[in-house]
């Protein structure tokens, strides 16, 4: 490790100023649970870490906004908005999915913001939020814009994210019905899953008005099955749709084989997760309601 | 401390190890801490490739760098000790590669700096230009084809006898093989009713202990003192002796607590290249490696063990044989004895009429395996007991009754010739099937989720020959210091010790002193390993204890008192000096009886004793993703007499969750060109918490080792032997595949379960 500048600004401002659009040596930390582990491992040698502790803590609030959306400051971390009682009554399937975050040490220190920036594509957070048809705000010298967190990864590590921008707010629609999210683990129980499968329904009666579904980990980015949507939404959760969804979704996901299992392996994960995740959500809404 | 003789009996006490207050509030003493006036620390530049000649190395843009004292490279360490190979078995391994590299990650050249930072950032402008040559991974092929040779010419280290043989061979990879022969294989064979044929294979493994290997050498005066994390004080000296043509008593080893060893920090690691290092800069020297820089230390041998049995028309085992490839890597370190020690008991704890093992240490181009947790027995366990349930399974047999029916019982000869003794197979044995409800039916699952059980039994021979030595002195209050070279790194030596000790003495366990080993100060002792110090140390320390009472009692009658055992030393000291003053000293050494083998690999006393673990294994499959769970996990071991029966608990606990991780979860991941792919802990995972069986029980039998001290013997390592199998057979049992490759993954149960529906998964190369 190389001695390099660690920089601890006091306002949102004074911390965009400090970021470089050209200096990659030049990174924001929050939690810093990612960072330090590549730091560690060589893969980034910053030149300047500008931590974002100090921006002031309106960025980590946690509130239900007038119209009954969810906003969540960059800042916040991943264990106050899992413990967080709005989110709890409101958003089950993100507190649900967060408890299967990497473990509580992280979870306590890790932010949100950092998480959706970072884009490994191994993350859970990001399928569920685009299954949840969040929006991510991004500040930038040239002031605030939003984007789908659908778009807001591009590609294996990559995001629409320039250097000298930060993840500042998460605005997350009321969650339009059974939700779930399921990760296939192969290795240890706190391993980053070799799939995740987020499932949001929004229902009428029996009918899937509009289906999410969202794979994460064996794809470069969070990818929406569109194929299997609408099957849901055409043919409904019986056992038989749900397997012509599974299918239409093995047929249509990009899968990459890592060192958690091969893609034919990852296929057939896909296969069961999908009914699985399916069925844990309206499981889930029926206890609840 | 005379006022605090008590009658109670220390053997057997639950009692907290004695230096657990230090560890939990952060006091206890770790080589980590050490800090020395001057002391330059060290990095390492290590090898990129796995089988290259050197051409050149270019340290000038290194040494340039603001901050760093030396660039050090082979040359300069063979100007301060001309041949500067080391090991334990082999005098294979430089000190810093010369001319060739044999492994990835092996030490090329060290950057000195006085900042840990400068010395790392100017280790990667080392500039290594290198010539790549054809490399050799896998260890059949390296035994049985001399295309790739990974040296040029074996060189024994003359410690062991039975090495000495192997003296300038030439042509081979194969660096020790081991035989047995027992009996008429080929006719039994040729009569039996079934014949099996299996080949079982294990992975590489590391043991990543929570405190990464360590060693500061401080030179001085015409001596030299090294500070080190070993489990192998007395060795490090003689070694670092003999690599500089020193008196014994120029070289000081002090070792303190370790935060783990497993095997990873026997015999010589990173001692050697701290020494050479500090008599080059004239200064001390730290090299301290980080996590990630274990996996190309030392490793746990990967095996081919392909194992032939012929079984009579009962069930019986008639003839066995054993073919064992153990991957050795580019060192030998302590491998070859790997080898032949867990090679004669690989025809299991059976009573075979005939046997024939042939047992291969082979050289390959993957970093070192040595010594881990079992020293073998896990793999070679791992065959046997997978080959004894699919006999059983083709008898149409019970695997508890196939074992029963075929057991080797004491006073029958194993097929060493040793008559086996105190060995508790049949205790355990029973024991896991009555923890396990064996006899009852088991709720096999319905659907997707099916369940099933399985055991494995193993057995282990303590390694001889060895010597322990033991000094216990009581000072002017009476008050008992223990000195011994055992090394506590976890498994509570120190407080067994303690406890044997004031057994003798009649005192408490927690008023024994036990000094950390400094080979200035604490006698000899072979090293910490294969579970030997609760029964050599253990036997020198009981003498010990009883020479210091004989010599109290000399004491007495010379001053005219009554002998009261420990109570009145300091009456008595003050008799003889005339104030509180002096020391009585008590010593004690252990040698247990041992016969080497003759070329048949026969001895009637191979062995001191035999340890012996069992495990139960319940799980639950789910039949569209491989994936299970351990529902349920019995421990069994005979250990003697348990001497702290806390310890025992924590040792079979432990060893049992350690094998879990080489069963399911742990694999070094090569590339074609021996890259190691996972060489951290978020890709190379261990079991945590979550990873546990629901339920997980534990047991000693009722056993004594007669030669034991208080009937004790070693169980660091009997916790591991019969987990690996015994999953594979619970898993087996659940849903009908067998896997025969360590580790056994989702992915490769659900691959079986495919393959038996007819319905193959593709292959692809991203799964290696």
């Amino acid at each position: 490790m190389t001695p390099f500048e660690f920089l601890l600004p006091y306002s949102l401002e004074e911390a965009l100023s400090l970021l470089d659009p050209e200096d990659p040596g030049i990174r924001p930390v929050s939690g810093g649970t990612a960072v330090m582990l590549m730091m560690k491992a060589g893969v980034l040698r910053p030149t300047r870490l500008v931590s974002l502790h100090k921006i002031g803590q309106q960025h980590a609030a946690i509130e239900v906004k007038a119209g009954g959306e969810l906003a969540i400051g960059g800042q916040a971390k991943l264990a106050d908005i899992e413990c967080h009682p709005a989110v709890r009554a409101g958003w089950p399937l993100l507190a649900q999915a967060l408890r299967g975050v990497a473990n509580a040490r992280v979870r306590a220190v890790a932010t949100l913001g950092g998480c959706i920036s970072h884009a490994d594509p191994h993350l859970d957070m990001p399928p569920v939020l685009a299954a949840l048809e969040a929006r991510i705000a991004i500040s930038g010298p040239r002031g605030e814009r939003m984007v789908r967190a659908e778009d807001f990864s591009t590609g294996y590590y990559e995001t629409v994210l320039q250097r000298d921008e930060l993840v500042t707010g998460i605005f997350v629609p009321p969650q339009a019905g059974p939700g779930a999210y399921l990760k296939m683990t192969t290795r240890a129980a706190h391993d980053w899953p070799a799939l995740g499968v987020a499932v949001v329904l929004k229902m009428n009666g029996e009918q899937v008005q509009r289906a999410s579904v969202f794979t994460g980990a064996a794809t470069d980015r969070p990818t929406r099955l569109l194929q299997a949507q609408s099957v849901l939404e055409q043919r409904g959760l019986d056992a038989g749709a749900q397997r012509a969804a599974a299918q239409a979704a093995v047929a249509e996901a990009p899968l990459m084989g890592d060192a958690h299992g091969s893609a034919p392996y990852k296929s057939q994960l896909l296969r069961v997760a999908l009914p699985r995740a399916i069925e844990a959500a309206l499981r889930r809404s029926r206890s609840h309601a | 401390m005379n006022d605090t003789n008590t009658p109670e009996r220390q053997v057997g006490r639950r009692i907290d190890r004695l230096e657990s207050r230090s560890k939990v509030t952060g006091t206890a003493d770790y080589t980590h801490n050490v800090v020395l006036p001057r002391m330059l620390h060290a990095k390492i530049v290590r090898s990129v490739h796995a089988h290259a000649r050197i051409l050149s190395i270019d340290t000038s843009a290194a040494a340039a760098v603001p901050g760093v004292v030396k660039v050090v490279t082979a040359q300069d360490v063979m100007r301060v000790i001309p041949d500067p190979h080391y090991g334990p078995a082999f005098h294979d391994q430089p000190i810093l590669a010369i001319d060739k590299v044999r492994h990835i990650g092996e030490p090329v050249a060290v950057v000195l700096s006085d900042d840990v930072h400068i010395a790392e950032t100017a280790a990667a402008l080392v500039s290594v230009e290198y010539e790549v040559l054809p490399a050799v991974f896998d260890e059949v092929q390296a035994a049985n084809n001399t295309d790739v040779l990974v040296h040029d010419v074996l060189r024994p280290a003359g410690t062991f006898p039975d090495l000495k043989h192997l003296a300038g061979r030439k042509g081979t990879n194969v660096a020790l093989d081991y035989r047995l022969r027992h009996g008429d294989v080929k006719t039994a064979f040729a009569q039996a009713a079934h014949v099996f044929d299996h080949t079982f294979r294990t992975q590489q493994v590391v043991h990543v202990p929570l405190e990464p290997m360590v060693s500061i050498a401080q030179p001085l005066d015409r001596r030299i003192i090294i500070h080190t994390a070993s489990q192998s004080p007395s060795f490090v000296r003689l070694e670092i002796a003999r690599l500089l043509g020193w008196a014994e008593n120029q070289v000081q080893v002090k070792t303190r607590l370790l935060g783990g060893g497993f095997g990873a920090k026997l015999y010589i690691k990173l001692e050697a290249l701290a020494v050479a290092l500090a008599l080059i800069a004239h200064r001390p020297v730290r090299v301290a490696l980080t996590m990630e820089e274990q996996f190309y230390m030392i490793t746990k041998h990967a095996t081919t063990f392909r194992i032939r049995s012929a079984v009579d028309a009962d069930g019986r085992i008639t003839a066995r044989h054993c073919e064992v490839y153990w991957n050795g890597g580019a060192y030998a370190d302590i491998g070859p004895r790997v080898t032949q020690k867990s090679g004669f008991t690989a025809g299991g704890p059976y009573d075979i009429a005939n046997l024939d093992i042939d047992s291969y240490q082979v050289y390959t181009n993957l970093p070192p395996a040595g010594a881990f947790r079992g020293f073998g027995i896990t793999q070679v366990v791992w065959a046997y007991e997978s080959q004894a349930d699919l006999i059983a399974h083709k008898l149409g047999m019970d695997p508890v009754a196939f074992r029963r029916l075929n057991l080797l019982e004491n006073g029958r000869p194993h097929a060493t010739g040793t008559v086996l003794k105190d060995a508790g197979l049949r205790l355990v044995l029973d024991r896991v099937a009555s923890a396990m409800d064996w006899d009852k039916p088991l709720d096999r699952g319905t659907g997707t989720v099916r369940r099933g059980r399985g055991i494995g039994l193993g057995f282990k021979a303590l390694v001889a020959p060895t010597t322990s030595v033991a000094t216990i002195t009581a000072g002017g209050d009476g008050s008992c210091t223990l000195l011994i070279s055992t090394v506590e790194m976890g498994q509570g030596s120190d407080t067994a010790m303690a406890i044997v000790a004031a057994d003798v003495l009649g005192l408490r366990a927690e008023d024994i002193r036990v000094v950390n080993p400094d080979t200035d100060v604490t006698p000899y002792d072979m090293a910490t390993l294969g579970s030997r110090s609760t029964f050599s140390m253990g036997n020198a320390v009981k003498q010990a204890a009883q020479d210091l009472l004989d010599k109290v009692r000399a004491l007495a009658q010379e001053v005219g008192l009554p002998f009261e055992g420990t109570r009145n030393i300091s009456t008595l000291l003050k008799k003889k000096f005339g104030m509180q003053a002096g020391t009585v000293v008590g010593t004690g050494s252990f040698v247990p009886p041992y016969q080497s083998p003759d070329a048949d690999g026969r001895s009637p006393d191979i062995t001191p004793n035999w340890m012996v673990g069992g495990t139960g294994i319940e799980v639950e499959v789910d039949t569209e993703t491989g994936q299970f769970r351990i529902v349920r996990m019995e421990n069994v071991v005979d250990c003697g007499t348990p001497l702290n029966p806390k310890v025992v608990q924590t040792q079979i606990t432990g060893a049992a969750i350690q094998q879990l991780g080489a069963t399911f979860l742990e694999k070094m991941e090569f590339d074609a060109e021996g890259q190691l792919r996972n060489a951290s802990f978020s890709e190379y995972k261990i079991p945590g918490i979550l990873d546990l069986p629901h339920q997980m029980g534990y047991a000693a039998v009722d056993s004594q080792q007669s030669t034991g001290p208080f009937g004790a013997k070693g169980l660091g390592e009997s916790g591991c032997f019969g987990v690996a199998s015994a999953m594979a057979q619970a898993i087996d049992d659940a849903v009908g595949v067998r896997i025969v490759s360590l580790p056994i993954t989702p992915e490769a149960v659900y691959r079986a379960l495919a393959e038996q529906r007819g319905e193959p998964l593709a292959n692809t190369d991203s799964t290696p």
